[in-house]
C-alpha cells in the first residue's frame, strides 16, 4: 500500500530523518491557524497519490497573502484525475543541491537495493535509461541490520557526508515498516542541514496486518468486497467478466480474450478450494459490475469438485449469461448440473473465451 | 529428474493443519504408486507425539532427523511463521526447502531466503505449489494426473496455468522429466536461471517450458543463462500497469515488467514466445 507523502514523512522524522517543518490541512479553512508557525513564504502541497505531481500543478509556491487563496484553488482541482483532499503546507527550504536516495526489494538479488544519485528531483526510471552511470548502486541482505561504513561511502563518493547518516535512517524505515520502496526525491542539502523534501513510502500489503493498518487504501471498493471472500479481483474496462482459479490462470483467460479481440470487464481469482459458497459469491460479485454482459468461468484444479462449482454458479442467481470450463473430480456430475439448467461447459478454455467473445458481438 | 527423487525423504512442516494432513495423504499416495518414500514425518511444535495421515508429528525438525533419514522439507506453515520454518529446515541441514504458504511478508522470505543460502540449502517457492518428476517424486500440492513421464522440463511462476500447460503437454505426447513451480512472489528462492542450471545437468531434460508472467525480469535472466532449447508463455498481456494481478509478484511497476518488453526481450535472444498456452506444445515439438 502507498502511504501518502505526509504519512511517510511522519514515520522518516521517527526514525530519525529530518523533515521540513509543516502541516495538514482538510479544507482552506484550517490555513490561517496552521501558518502561524511557518516562515512567511511556504510550499502547499497536494497530498494525491500520482506521479508527476509537480508539473501536473499539485505543487504550488504561496505566502501569507495569498496562501488562503492557492489552498482553495487546489483544494478544487484534479489532480491527473484525483480530487485533492488533503494539502500538507511547508516551509520553503533553502536548497543548496538535490540528491536522490532510495531503497527497495530487489527482486534479482532478493535483498535490498539501495540507489544514491547526485542528481535529485529527477524521474529515476528516466535517468536509468538515459544515463545509467550517474547512480550508484549497493545491494544489502536483509540479515544486516545496518548499512556498513563502506557501503555508505561507496554510495556517498564526493557527496555531503552529513547525507551518510539519511541513508543509513532510510534502511531502517525500510526495515522497520516492511517496506517495497522507500525514496526520498529530492533529498536536499540547505546551509540547516539535509532534509527530505518529498517522501514515498510503500508498504507489503502481506505486511499490512503486523504494520498495524487495517484497510489497503489502494484497492477499489468491489476490490476490497472481493478481498474478504479471500478473492483477487482487479476492475478492468470491457464487458466480459473473468473467474478463474490462480493468477496465471487468470490472466491467461484474459489475454485469452484479447487474442480473440474481445475486451474483459475483471480479473476475479478464486484462489485454492473453489466450493459453491465462494463460486457463488465471485459470480455475483463479478456480476454485479453493469458493464459485464457475460461471465467466463475456467476453472482447473485437481481437487476442485467440479459438482460443487456447477451448484455454485446456479444458486448465484444472476441474469448475465455464464460459460463455463470446469475440469477437476466430478466434471461429468458438473456438466449434466450445468447443462440442466442451461449454462454452456466447454471443453477448454479456448473454446470457453471464443464462445464469450462472440455472445459479446 | 531434478531436487529430489523416489529416495528422497520428505518432512512436513505445518502437517497438523487441514491442507498440511490432506496433502501428506496426496504425496505418500503418489509415493506408493512410484515406489518412492514420500513424507517420512511431520512436525508442529507442541504437537509432538502425534500422527497425521499415518507419519509420526515432531515438535521440530532436528527432533524428526533423529529418527528418520530426511534431506527435504515441505512448508505449509501459516505466512507469519513460515520464513522461520523455512530457517529451521536451513539450519538443521536439509538441503531443500519448498516453501507453498503464500502471503508470506516480503521481507521474511528475504530474510529466510538469504538464512538458507548461508547453509547451502536451496529454497523452492513461496507461494508456490512445489514440484512434481513424474514417476519419481512429487514434493508439493500439484495434481498428478495430467502429468506424464518424459523429457520436457517444465519452470512456472503460476500454479494452476502450469497444470493446464502441462495438460496440453501430455495430450501432445510430450512428457515431463520435472515441472517446478518457483513461486509467485516478488522474492523467490530459486529463480528461471537455477532452475535451468539444474536442468542443463538432468541427462533426462531435452527442451525447457518457461512459463512467465508480468512483474520483474526473472524470465529474461534465466533465458539468457542457458544453451538449453526453450519455449515461452507470459501470462498478462492485457494486466494493466500497478495492478497487482493476483500474485504479490506480478505488477507493472515502474513502466519495468510488462509482457510485451519481456517478450520482445525473449524475442531478441531467439527464445520461441507462444501467443497462447495451445500454442506450446507445437513450438516445443520444432525445437526438439
Amino acid at each position: 500500500m502507498k502511504l501518502l507523502e505526509y504519512e511517510a514523512k511522519a514515520i522518516f522524522a521517527e526514525q530519525g530523518i529530518p523533515v521540513p517543518r509543516g502541516a495538514v490541512i482538510r479544507s482552506p479553512d484550517e490555513l490561517p491557524g496552521r501558518i502561524a508557525d511557518l516562515p512567511p513564504e511556504f510550499v502547499v502541497k497536494a497530498q494525491v497519490d500520482v506521479g508527476g505531481r509537480g508539473k501536473a500543478g499539485g505543487i504550488l509556491m504561496a505566502d501569507r497573502t495569498n496562501g488562503e487563496t492557492i489552498a482553495r484553488e487546489l483544494f478544487g482541482k484534479l489532480i491527473r484525475g484525483v480530487p485533492v483532499r488533503e494539502i500538507l503546507i511547508e516551509e520553503r527550504l533553502a536548497v543548496t543541491h538535490e540528491y536522490y536516495a532510495s531503497i527497495a526489494v530487489d527482486r534479482s538479488s532478493k535483498q535490498a537495493l539501495i540507489l544514491f544519485t547526485e542528481s535529485g528531483g529527477v524521474d529515476i526510471e528516466t535517468l536509468a535509461k538515459e544515463n545509467p552511470d550517474a547512480i550508484r548502486k549497493a545491494s544489502l541482505p536483509l540479515l544486516l541490520n545496518q548499512i556498513p561504513p563502506f557501503m555508505l561511502r561507496d554510495l556517498l563518493g564526493s557527496a555531503p557526508k552529513e547525507l551518510g547518516p539519511v541513508i543509513q535512517n532510510l534502511y531502517r524505515v525500510f526495515l522497520a515498516r516492511d517496506a517495497l520502496l522507500a525514496e526520498i526525491n529530492p533529498l536536499v542539502t540547505t546551509p540547516g542541514g539535509p532534509f527530505a523534501a518529498d517522501a514515498k513510502l510503500i508498504i507489503d500489503d502481506n505486511a499490512l496486518n503486523r504494520q498495524g493498518i487495517t484497510q489497503n487504501r489502494d484497492l477499489t471498493e468491489r476490490e476490497r468486497e472481493a478481498e474478504k471472500y479471500g478473492f483477487s479481483y482487479v476492475e478492468l474496462a470491457g464487458s466480459i467478466g473473468v473467474i478463474g482459479n490462480g493468477a496465471g490462470l487468470t490472466m491467461a483467460t484474459l489475454d485469452l480474450i484479447e487474442y480473440y479481440q474481445g475486451k474483459a470487464a475483471n480479473f476475479l481469482d478464486v484462489g485454492g478450494g473453489a466450493d459453491q459458497e465462494r463460486v457463488m459469491h465471485a459470480v455475483r460479485l463479478v456480476a454485479a459490475d453493469p458493464s459485464v454482459k457475460v461471465i467466463v468461468v475456467n476453472l482447473l484444479g485437481g481437487i476442485t469438485r467440479c459438482d460443487d462449482v456447477a451448484r455454485g454458479i446456479i444458486s448465484a442467481g444472476i441474469s448475465q449469461p455464464v460459460i463455463v470450463r470446469l475440469a477437476g473430480t466430478n466434471e461429468d456430475e458438473g456438466r449434466k448440473i450445468l447443462d440442466g439448467s442451461g449454462y454452456r461447459m466447454m471443453g477448454s478454455m479456448e473454446e470457453a473465451v471464443r464462445a464469450a467473445v462472440e455472445a459479446v458481438q | 529428474m531434478i531436487y529430489g527423487d523416489k529416495n528422497t525423504g520428505i518432512i512436513m512442516t505445518g502437517a497438523t493443519g487441514k491442507q498440511g494432513a490432506f496433502h501428506i495423504a496426496l504425496i505418500n499416495e503418489y509415493a506408493r504408486q512410484v515406489g518412492g518414500r514420500g513424507v517420512v514425518a511431520g512436525v508442529s511444535p507442541g504437537k509432538g507425539g502425534q500422527g497425521v495421515a499415518g507419519v509420526p508429528v515432531y515438535n521440530s525438525i532436528r527432533d524428526a532427523l533423529r529418527e528418520h533419514d530426511a534431506s527435504a522439507a515441505i512448508v505449509f506453515v501459516p505466512a507469519f511463521a513460515a520464513g522461520d520454518s523455512i530457517m529451521e529446515a536451513a539450519d538443521a541441514g536439509l538441503s531443500l526447502v519448498v516453501a507453498i504458504t503464500e502471503h508470506i511478508p516480503v521481507h521474511d522470505s528475504m530474510r529466510a531466503i538469504s538464512f538458507a543460502r548461508l547453509n547451502d540449502c536451496a529454497v523452492i517457492g513461496p507461494n508456490c505449489p512445489g514440484l512434481l518428476s513424474p514417476g519419481e517424486v512429487k514434493m508439493g500440492i500439484m495434481p498428478v494426473h495430467l502429468s506424464s513421464r518424459g523429457h520436457i522440463g517444465v519452470i512456472s511462476r503460476s500454479g494452476t496455468l502450469t497444470y493446464e500447460i502441462v495438460d496440453q503437454l501430455t495430450r501432445a505426447g510430450l512428457g515431463q522429466s520435472t515441472i517446478v513451480g518457483i513461486g509467485g512472489d516478488p522474492v523467490i528462492g530459486q529463480t528461471f536461471s537455477d532452475v535451468l542450471r539444474k536442468f542443463e545437468e538432468d541427462d533426462q531434460t531435452r527442451a525447457v517450458v518457461l512459463i512467465g508472467e508480468v512483474g520483474g525480469s526473472l524470465e529474461e535472466e534465466g533465458a539468457r543463462s542457458t544453451e538449453l532449447p526453450i519455449a515461452a508463455y507470459i501470462a498478462g498481456i492485457s494486466a494493466p500497469p500497478e495492478k497487482r494481478m493476483g500474485h504479490a509478484g506480478a505488477i507493472i511497476e515502474g513502466g519495468e515488467g510488462d509482457a510485451r518488453s519481456k517478450i520482445e526481450r525473449l524475442k531478441a535472444m531467439e527464445v520461441p514466445v507462444a501467443s497462447r498456452p495451445s500454442d506450446i506444445p507445437a513450438i516445443i515439438k520444432k525445437l526438439l
